[in-house]
């Protein structure tokens, strides 16, 4: 892969052929352009879509307080949903069989029953346990309090989305310290260092590069679920856009308006990730510090 | 030595400690139903080279691996520096070391690996730096001068801020021993540290173990390198089939085997 050897005598004369067409890539994105065309005009003249509506509500503050809590509540979801599904991907790795059998059990309920059905079983908390409380197990309490009052709606959305989610980042952190070749390990023990620090310093840093990218959807797709807690009830984005067309009855431009939330959420998201991925990547390939793999699909091996 | 144990655990003599860094007596080790080791009687005497060679799956690795507790043995005793490695002995009973107190065995004791086993996400002054930070809790300035000596002493200190992914297989092994001396080990183990390199790149990192050799170190070093053996090595180890087949000085060992199946390997290795 030597580039500077036109110094060198005797060189061949450089290549100029002339390219392969592509009429069907041509014909392909002309097809696309008069989409394009179809969907600006229409965003520009529908009726439908009632832009003077949206812009009167999307920094209301019936809004943005729902747009608050779908922030906190994601944020709230997968912080909580990473510490416990790493504590549970520790389990199933642990050498104790009733560890591993506990933590397989809380995966296959959370993650065989759907979420919506959880979070409307949240809802009704108070009927399946009236009473929570700390005392000796199957003997006297210390200290009881009503469930009703204890869980509202935003702790028992919290817990919900957590606990379901932890299931899947389980899964994922597990593949993630897999996925760190054994020799890791064996160095790190050879060095004197402790499990734990093993775990710390040495495991779960390389283990980032892969628990990241799927960690990146699951945070996305967290951010859309939110949208379920309705079930409980509690009042996020979706929640409070629908609590405006129940009164205006402009539905669409609500739900829009909605969308235009979320694509703004979620396109900060993915910058942050793809930054988080950068730093993981350290030490990863030949050459830089960070590595940006770019394939695209081309049929042969030419191209304009 | 071989007399002094059965099965049941008897009180055994403590090693003389007198220049004696590894004993190993009657060691067995099997994985599952296959038995890898059958009985090693070992001694390797302080700044000793001892050179272990064999065929593979002759249990050399393997019992390289009991010496730092990277394998438990099933059956006899080990020590390392007068310590027994893994168990603690008291009246007649064995006990089994804590996470921790096997940890702090392996401190004495540095370990280097056929394929490396840097740590790919710290260049490689954080990776000699590392261990004497987190596990002695040394103070990081201190920790940053002895390991950039130590890069020194490998020839790789202007490679001190490169990335394993960024060093040839020889440079990322000098460094896995630099990374191994920043303990500041007793006894170094070596296994095949050469074998996953490219030919013209084994000779630099013979070049440091030799040096190692020269300034004293205790050192067990399972290798094919016949060359390094005789010229480095204090004594020669050839093992087959989980026992000690043959063990005396290089020379003796490599010109005059008194095994058949010493000879059949020499003339296939030589």
């Amino acid at each position: 892969m030597t580039v500077d050897s036109d110094v060198e005598k005797g060189r061949p004369e450089a290549i100029r052929a002339v390219p392969v067409r592509h009429p069907g890539r041509w014909a392909a994105a002309a097809v696309v352009l008069v989409l394009v065309a179809m969907f600006v005009h229409f965003l520009l003249t529908s009726d439908a879509l009632d832009w003077p509506e949206q812009r009167k509500f999307i920094f209301s503050i019936a809004v943005l307080k729902g747009v608050r809590n779908t922030i906190l509540l994601t944020l709230t979801a997968m912080i909580g949903g990473v510490l416990l599904g790493t504590v549970l991907a520790l389990m199933r790795l642990s050498p104790n069989p009733l560890l591993r059998g506990a933590s397989w059990f809380y995966l296959w309920f959370f993650r065989g029953t759907p979420l919506y059905t959880q979070l409307l079983i949240w809802g009704a908390i108070g009927s399946l346990f009236p009473t929570v409380g700390i005392g000796i197990p199957f003997g006297p309490e210390f200290h009881t309090w009503q469930t009703q009052a204890l869980v509202t709606a935003m702790i028992a959305a919290g817990l919900g989305l957590i606990l379901n989610e932890a299931a899947y980042m389980a899964e994922i952190i597990r593949a993630g310290i897999l996925s760190v070749d054994e020799g890791q390990q064996e160095a790190a023990s050879a060095l004197g260092m402790s499990r734990m620090q093993t775990m710390g310093r040495i495991v779960l840093p390389q283990a980032m590069r892969v628990i990241i990218p799927p960690t990146g959807n699951e945070a996305l797709s967290m951010m859309k679920n939110t949208s379920l807690v309705a079930a409980i009830p509690f009042s996020e984005l979706t929640f409070t856009a629908q609590t405006i067309y129940a009164s205006t009855y402009k539905i669409i431009p609500m739900l829009v308006m909605a969308c235009l939330w979320y694509l703004l959420l979620s396109s900060l998201m993915m910058v942050g990730q793809h930054y988080l991925e950068r730093h993981f990547s350290r030490g990863v390939g030949r050459g830089t510090t960070s590595r940006e793999p770019r394939v695209r699909f081309r049929g042969g091996g030419g191209g304009q | 030595m071989s007399n002094s144990l059965s099965k049941e655990p008897a009180p055994t003599p403590a090693p003389e400690s007198g220049g004696l860094m590894v004993k190993a007596e009657r060691v067995h080790k099997s994985f599952g139903r296959l038995e890898v080791l059958k009985g090693i009687d070992l001694e390797v005497r302080q700044g000793e080279v001892m050179c272990v060679v064999g065929p593979s799956g002759s249990g050399k690795s393997t019992f390289l691996r009991c010496i730092n507790h990277l394998e438990k043995i099933n059956a006899g005793r080990l020590w390392v520096n007068g310590h027994l490695v893994g168990y603690r002995q008291q009246g007649g009973k064995l006990y089994e070391l804590r996470d921790r107190e096997v940890a702090a065995q392996r401190r004495e004791i540095g370990m280097v690996f056929q394929r490396f086993n840097l740590f790919p996400h710290k260049t490689a002054l954080e990776n000699v730096m590392g261990a004497p930070i987190w596990v002695k809790g040394l103070p990081r300035d201190q920790v940053r001068e002895q390991a950039i000596t130590l890069l020194e002493r490998v020839g790789l200190s202007e490679k001190a801020q490169a990335y394993p992914s960024q060093l040839s297989g020889g440079q990322q092994q000098r460094v896995a021993i630099a990374r191994a001396l920043a303990m500041e080990p007793a006894l170094m183990l070596f296994d095949e540290p050469t074998s996953a390199l490219d030919p013209e790149l084994v000779g630099e990192v013979l070049e440091v173990m030799k040096q190692l050799a020269l300034d004293g170190m205790t050192m067990v070093v399972v290798t094919h390198e016949m060359g390094f053996a005789r010229e480095v090595g204090d004594s020669l180890v050839f093992m087959d089939d989980g026992v000690v087949v043959e063990e005396g000085t290089p020379r003796e060992v490599l010109a005059n085997p008194q095994h058949q199946r010493t000879r059949d390997f020499l003339s296939k290795v030589l």
